[in-house]
């Protein structure tokens, strides 16, 4: 596992370079604009967190350039294990996101206050960026096995969009279920419900894609 | 005597293609080379794939060190090093990055070895693999391949892309390797020479069929061609006839013992016969 982490991390490493390369210039110009409207530093969270999942994902057509995808399966791992690799690594950028998120609006906290309305924002915005980024990974690995890495541009869109669309979905879903104005209790609840159905909807697409990686053929 | 690989017939067919590989049937003892030959798209990637399990066979049976090979059986992995022709790893990497992430597949990768592999082929580790030549990614590959400990390389169209030197340096790296008695070779590739200078056993496919597995030393010291004029070739015995070719003024006989063939046909000239020239017959000539 730790060659395949590795071999993840390189493949990832010089987009994630220029990446977060943009997004430290943004979060410095996103810590020195006053937070009294809190969009940026929300788009700032949310592009941070999607953005390292993406580029982790992403970088598996980097591989299918070669014949690496190829060796790999003559390596001593299972196919599972490859698989396996490519889950983790997205939830080790999505917490290297995470962490370059939590610091800037940190940051903005620190330096101008508070810019939500309520406690229960910020956990809801790391929800979304969570949330948004597993269900894209759930999509997305499943079906690069299926369609092959050369169509790469297509399933990332997808499955980004994808992901947006299932968060909106069960968001909406959850306020039908809660009348507005919800409280913070419910607001939490409501959070949780799209936190557990991503990580629920992640962890059930590994054995899917690892019963579709077996199948496939080099 | 025990092999280290054995196919029995095994077949795979490709729908979308049309391609079938067809009741594959060979073997390799330890402590020898089988040179595997055949023209492009003859099934060799594809017999190659079918051993490593990178393509699942439809039929037939595939031994590695006498047990058939799961994609649980990572203990049997660790003792095949492959190469394929090409780019085997990617480009972004150099060669301490793939040292590495071999560390962390292999259990039996020798750093120290790999970088002593690294000197002798004059690789720069710090650069990168995508600003290597092909001979330089091609060197790199073995020297992977070999740095793990293997008992059995597996050689798809490695010496392809290397000038005749650094091919020549190559076959003496193979030829050091087989040395251990319980280390074999399987080399698939086009350049005949390469084979007729190592290979113990050679192999010959065409359209996914096999047409024969001899020993070398049988191929070149047995078989022979004989030069026939048109009256000759129609008084020959079909029984002493692998393959023939119509040339202009002559038919080319290819025969598995020339010494036999001189013997009951003396007006005939018999020449010794390559590799190269066996293969040409088979593929390209005809079957009586």
């Amino acid at each position: 596992m730790r060659g395949l982490l590795k071999n993840n991390f390189y493949a990832t490493l010089p987009n994630v370079k220029v990446f977060s390369v943009i997004m430290l210039l943004l979060g410095i110009f996103v810590v020195a604009m006053d937070n009294k409207i809190p969009s940026l530093i929300i788009g700032y969270t949310l592009l941070c967190m999607i953005g390292f999942s993406l580029n982790s994902i992403a970088s598996l057509r980097r591989e299918c350039a070669t014949k690496w995808s190829k060796y790999k399966i003559t390596a001593p791992v299972k196919r599972s294990a490859i698989v396996r690799s490519y889950f983790w690594s997205l939830l080790l950028w999505l917490a290297a996101g995470m962490i370059f998120a939590g610091t800037g609006v940190a940051l903005s906290i620190l330096l101008h206050g508070f810019p939500f309305d309520k406690n229960t924002d910020i956990f809801m915005l790391l929800v979304v960026g969570t949330g948004i980024s597993l269900f894209m990974g759930a999509v997305f690995f499943p079906l690069i096995y299926l369609g092959g890495e050369e169509r790469n541009e297509v399933f990332l869109v997808v499955s980004l969009l994808c992901g947006i669309g299932l968060v909106m979905g069960l968001a909406t879903l959850i306020n039908s279920f809660f009348p507005a104005p919800m409280t913070p209790v419910q607001i939490v609840l409501g959070g949780m419900m799209i936190l557990v159905s991503a990580l629920l909807v992640f962890a059930l697409s590994y054995p899917l894609t690892v019963c579709i990686s077996r199948k496939r053929e080099y | 005597m025990e092999n280290i690989l054995e196919l029995q017939q095994v077949s795979k067919t490709f729908p979308k293609s049309d391609f079938t590989l067809e009741n594959m049937t060979f073997s390799i003892p330890y402590g020898a080379i089988m040179g595997f030959v055949g023209e492009n798209g003859a099934g060799k990637t594809t017999t190659i794939g079918c051993i490593l399990n990178t393509v699942r066979k439809d039929s037939g049976t595939v031994k590695l060190f006498g047990k058939e090979m799961t994609d649980a059986d990572i203990g049997m992995r660790e003792k095949i090093g492959v190469v394929y022709d090409g780019d085997n790893f990617p480009g972004y990497w150099n060669a301490r990055q793939l040292s590495g992430v071999m560390e962390g597949l292999y259990t039996s990768w020798d750093h120290a070895l790999f970088q002593k592999y690294l000197e002798e082929f004059h690789l720069p580790a710090k650069q990168k693999i995508t600003s290597y030549s092909k001979g330089m990614t091609m060197k790199l590959a073995i020297a992977a391949a070999l740095a793990h400990h293997p008992q059995l390389l597996i050689l798809d169209e490695a010496t392809g892309g290397l000038d005749p030197v650094m091919r020549d340096e190559m076959l003496d790296v193979f030829l050091e390797f087989v040395q251990e008695e319980n280390h074999s070779i399987l080399l698939s590739s086009h350049i005949t020479s390469d084979l007729e200078k190592i290979a113990d056993y050679i192999t010959f496919i065409q359209n996914g069929r096999l047409i024969m597995t001899a020993s070398k030393n049988d191929l070149v010291y047995n078989y022979a061609v004989m030069r026939c004029k048109e009256s000759q070739f129609l008084a020959l015995d079909p029984k002493d006839i692998l393959a023939y070719r119509k040339r202009d003024f002559q038919i080319d006989v290819l025969v598995s013992d020339g010494k036999e063939a001189q013997r009951k046909y003396k007006d005939i000239v018999t020449d010794h016969v390559s590799v190269d020239e066996i293969m040409l017959l088979l593929v390209k000539g005809e079957r009586v």
